[in-house]
């Protein structure tokens, strides 16, 4: 029990903030609900490390402690961080502006325990802790569209998480327990494992925004304030990709669940750039463009078991992914939502401009840059697991991301007929500082992929 | 080896301090000349010496005073001595005397590090310095319409002749495995052959020979010190010396060419000095053809009379420039009929000229009868003596025939007088080459022990010398010229073009090379331009196809992605119910492929 503790030390400390920052938050103290966050958070992110290495499970087997769930603490504690200092730029010194704190680490919690379940309750009740965070996230503003996109994100959580219950339960018939592990036992009965498997996606997919379970992503991004979609984009996804892959790691090969897994992934790919390309809302776009980011993903995830590079793909994605996603929506929050507001700011701001732009490239893959190297693991560790024609596809739909950012490129650098169109910018110290560090980390994830892969492996 | 440094060194060494002084030019020049002459007298008094110097690694630099090199420094350094006295004279009135006195004295240390040289590098170095000082030299009225012509036709014709002396130096260094001129002289069979005709075509270019006997005449726009300098002792004798010291290497059939070149060209430029109507283009001509006797003697096998021949000419016809060149001075011209009548001006100086006119044309006690019965002598002996013989007789005869028209034309006509500046220094130089081509026929039978070679000794050949050379004279003082040489006069005047000469060897064959390169440029032009005219028409077929083929296609992929997008943003209808329907027809159709997985497993 006592070991059991220990090993999920930084989830407790987690939770542990939250509870702290909600006490702040009852005293009227935002400022402090933001620091004991901010600091709980740090810790925790410390307190990972010395688990660098560890394979184990706890209470029971139901939470695994292992490559998948530790790097997801390494990734996601500090992309909250960051988050954090988007909302407090944005939302600092509104009436609830602690309870955002508050929500925000439940949904890391319920993310981080969804990237180690080991069990289908564990999976479910991070689902659930993570949806409800969101919907009130997102209702925040209480504008029309807010609480709009947020009643729409409700019900489809509400339809996607019943079906996945629903579908869990012929898991659970089948092996009798609701662990993962005991997965291996529907090896006779691919039927049975293909069914539960489909709901499992159903649940997870809407949490990832994976097509056709993303519709509520753009509406919900768009109405929520930026800080609230950029932390919703990156941190809810990741844990979800990630408990898809703990689920696959059982999973018997014979339910197909590589095909499904591939199915879905084309269709996140191309319908997020497809659906990107006529965007107007550099929010929206970035949602899109999100929903295909998730069908990349998804590469890693069906290599797991036959892949080694898995795991470590999955991996420097995410940490690729989170460092200039919210790199790009804090220089939204900067610069404004419309393709309209970008004109001419390259020109303007070269700093900013040239932090958009490697942004822009990298999320489209271009190297030496951070998202080049994971897509490039990504496509190995499917390529080794035979998929090289899901590989193709996805090359194809780069060539096609490409148009999607040089949308909000183009504009930034065109030469507008009136020079005297200036645009203000309002410069926040904070989020400054967040898109200055996912600069950093873009380039030095993409030069130093090396010393990134030698430390996970 | 102090000597070697004193001969060469001191007059590199005077010609820097000159340009660097700009002063006091004659007395350096004059005292660096003397050094330079106690330098070589050192050598031919002392028991040879040998100079080693670092150069290629298996290569090393070599400077040799063996007897016969040492004999031609000295000479070299005696005409050079009193060509400087002259030119102190001659040169009194120029405002570049420094530059004048420093290339000069280059052109004397160049001339004597030839001289000694003794590996091919060295020589090789030496021959393009001469080269390039007589350019100078030739060209130093450069102000004067058709001075720099004279010194670039001067200069290429050598420069192309030169290089036979690159290639017989590479044939003899390869073949040797050594650089060391005296070791490589034991060469034989095919390597000597070839080397030894290669030698030969350096030295016609450099000793005037026929047919490349023509830039000498108009080298003439130099001067006259120059002219003195490059005629007897220096430029052109540096083709001669060149065939003495490598004759020991001469194979047979070599040697007959280079007799047969010799004589040709004693017959040749003999006539044209005969027909010739300027005082310094005659003894031009008069130089090619002495020369030609001296390769006549190399031919013959017999180096030595060359050698003497060349010692005495060296002697002769420096006088007689020297002479021409007060000439000039006094009547401002060097055309034979300006100059009518200057004996009468000048006694003293005509005195001089005859005495060293009769010389060259072999009259007793002078040293060109001795040089000359030594050549008639050495031709007798020769297996090739039906050929040899005669032209060398035919030479004797021209050279007295065209000597003793000059002396006519100078004798003849009215004075007048005009003060010259400078004409102690001139005279000075002048008397002293004529005492030395009086006294030089009593040396010569030490030079002959000093370099221990026989010469042949003939009475007949005493005889037929003189009957030539004095048949000659009186056929050039007594029968007027025209009558003389009859239809030949003219083709002489014109250099004997027909013959040859620098215009048909060198200028056709070049233009007629130049002319096919440019036709071959402009084919290969035509042909490029083809190339990039076909390149063109692809670009052209290229783009089209782009536009109407590629670009089409893709703007109809863009077309339809756009559509594609517009619709996948139609199914974002906002109305939730909506949405959710087509999540779960999707979702069937998920169902579908798992069925359809499940059955392939």
């Amino acid at each position: 029990m006592a070991n059991d503790l220990a090993l999920m030390l930084p989830e407790i400390i987690v939770l542990l903030t939250a509870v702290a920052a909600l006490v702040a938050e009852m005293l009227r103290q935002p400022r402090i609900a933001f620091f004991v966050s901010i600091a709980g958070l740090a810790l925790a992110t410390m307190l990972t490390l010395p688990l660098l290495g560890e394979q184990a499970t706890a209470f029971s087997d139901t939470f695994r402690i292992d490559t998948l769930s530790i790097w997801a603490k390494l990734i996601l504690l500090p992309a909250t961080i960051l988050s954090l200092l988007l909302v407090r730029a944005e939302l600092g010194g509104s009436a609830r502006e602690g309870t955002a704190y508050v929500l925000i680490i439940m949904i890391t919690l319920a993310s981080l325990i969804m990237a180690g379940a080991g069990d289908t309750m564990l999976l479910v009740l991070g689902i659930l802790l993570a949806g409800l965070g969101s919907f009130a996230l997102v209702a925040y503003p209480r504008t029309d569209a807010a609480t709009e996109a947020a009643m729409k994100y409700f019900v489809f959580a509400s339809v996607t998480a019943g079906v996945m219950i629903f579908g869990l339960t012929y898991w659970f018939g089948g092996t009798g327990s609701t662990l993962l592990s005991e997965l291996v036992i529907l090896e006779k009965s691919p039927a049975l494992a293909a069914i539960g498997f489909i709901a499992v996606v159903i649940g997870l997919g809407y949490k990832a925004a994976l097509v056709p379970f993303h519709f509520w992503a753009p509406d919900a991004y768009e109405g929520a304030p930026v800080s609230i979609a950029a932390y919703l984009s990156v941190i809810p996804k990741v844990g979800a990709i990630f408990a898809l892959a703990q689920v696959v790691r059982d999973l018997p090969v014979e339910s197909a669940w590589q095909w499904i897994i591939a199915v879905v992934a084309v269709l996140s790919m191309t319908y997020g750039y497809l659906a990107a390309l006529g965007q107007q809302n550099v929010v929206r776009l970035l949602a899109y463009s999100s929903v295909a980011q998730a069908g990349y993903f998804l590469l890693g995830v069906i290599a797991v078991g036959s892949s080694p590079l898995a795991f470590e793909s999955l991996i420097v994605f995410s940490a690729a992914y989170a460092a200039m996603n919210l790199g790009a929506f804090a220089i939204i929050m900067q610069v404004g939502r419309t393709l309209e507001a970008f004109k001419n700011v390259g020109r303007q701001f070269p700093v900013i401009g040239v932090a958009m732009v490697v942004f822009l490239i990298s999320l489209a893959g271009i190297p030496p840059l951070a998202g080049f190297v994971g897509k490039f693991l990504l496509f190995g560790a499917a390529m080794e697991a035979g998929f090289t024609w899901l590989v193709v596809i996805a090359i194809i739909n780069s060539v096609l991301s490409l148009a999607v950012y040089l949308r909000i490129v183009v504009p930034m650098y065109q030469p507008s007929e009136n020079e005297a169109t200036t645009t203000d910018i309002v410069t926040i110290p904070l989020v400054r500082q967040v898109w200055f560090a996912g600069l950093l980390l873009t380039v030095f994830i993409g030069l130093a992929a090396q010393f990134l892969l030698g430390s996970i492996s | 080896m102090i000597f070697i440094s004193l001969v060469i060194l001191v007059p590199l060494l005077a010609a820097i301090v000159i340009l660097c002084l700009r002063k006091r030019a004659y007395e350096l020049a004059l005292a660096a000349a003397v050094v330079s002459l106690f330098g070589s007298l050192g050598l031919l008094f002392g028991s040879g010496a040998e100079l080693i110097l670092p150069g290629l690694p298996t290569m090393p630099l070599r400077l040799v005073a063996t007897p016969l090199t040492s004999v031609l420094s000295t000479m070299v350094a005696v005409v050079s001595t009193l060509v400087l006295v002259y030119a102190t004279g001659y040169m009194s009135q120029d405002k570049e005397k420094n530059r004048f006195f420093a290339t000069l004295l280059l052109f004397i240390a160049a001339m004597q590090m030839l001289v000694l040289a003794g590996d091919w590098v060295l020589l090789l170095s030496a021959w393009e310095l001469i080269g390039l000082s007589s350019y100078l030299l030739i060209g130093f009225w450069y102000q004067k319409p058709g001075v720099k012509t004279a010194a670039t036709r001067a200069f290429l014709v050598t420069r192309s002749a030169d290089l036979g002396l690159y290639i017989a130096a590479f044939i003899l260094i390869a073949s040797a495995g050594t650089s060391d001129i005296a070791a490589t002289l034991n060469t034989d069979g095919t390597a000597a052959i070839v080397a030894g005709l290669f030698l030969l075509i350096a030295a016609m270019g450099k000793s005037a020979q026929t047919p490349l006997h023509d830039w000498l005449q108009r080298a003439m726009a130099g001067p006259t010190p120059v002219s003195a300098l490059l005629h007897s002792a220096t430029l052109v004798a540096a083709g001669a010396i060149l065939l003495i010291r490598t004759a020991p290497m001469l194979p047979s059939e070599t040697l007959v060419v280079i007799g047969i070149v010799g004589g040709i060209t004693a017959l040749i430029t003999g006539l044209i000095a005969l027909g010739e109507s300027d005082l310094k283009r005659l003894l031009a001509a008069s130089t090619s053809s002495q020369y030609g006797l001296m390769l006549l003697a190399v031919g013959a096998g017999v180096p030595l009379a060359a050698l003497l021949h060349l010692i005495a000419h060296a002697a002769i016809k420096s006088s007689l420039f020297l002479g021409a060149g007060v000439f000039q001075h006094s009547r401002g011209s060097t055309a034979l009929k300006d100059l009518a009548g200057v004996a009468r001006d000048q006694p003293r100086i005509f005195i001089g000229f005859a005495i060293a006119a009769l010389a060259l044309a072999g009259i007793p006690p002078l040293s060109g009868f001795f040089s000359k019965d030594a050549i008639i002598a050495a031709t007798m002996g020769s297996s090739h003596a039906w050929l040899f013989v005669p032209l060398v007789l035919i030479g004797t005869v021209l050279t007295g025939a065209y000597m003793a028209r000059v002396l006519r034309i100078l004798w003849q006509g009215n004075a007048q007088k005009k003060a010259l500046a400078g004409l102690h220094w001139m005279s000075a130089g002048v008397a002293g080459l004529v005492i030395l081509l009086i006294v030089l026929g009593a040396l010569f039978p030490t030079i002959e022990a000093f370099v221990a070679a026989p010469l042949p000794g003939n009475m007949l050949a005493v005889g037929l010398g003189l009957s030539a050379a004095l048949s000659g004279l009186l056929l050039g003082w007594f029968v007027p010229v025209r009558s003389l040489m009859g239809p030949l006069l003219e083709k002489a005047n014109q250099g004997f073009s027909i013959a040859g000469g620098f215009d048909n060897l060198c200028v056709r064959p070049a233009f007629a090379i130049a002319h096919a390169c440019e036709k071959l440029e402009r084919r290969l032009y035509t042909a490029v331009l083809a190339v990039g005219k076909t390149g063109v028409k692809i670009a052209h077929v290229t783009r089209s196809s782009d536009e109407q083929g590629i670009d089409r296609f893709i703007f109809s992929i863009v077309h339809q992605t756009i559509r594609l997008g517009r619709q996948a943003r139609a199914l974002q209808s906002g109305l939730i119910h909506r949405e959710l329907a087509i999540t779960v027809i999707v979702t069937a159709g998920l169902f579908v492929v798992t069925v359809i997985g499940l059955l392939i497993y």
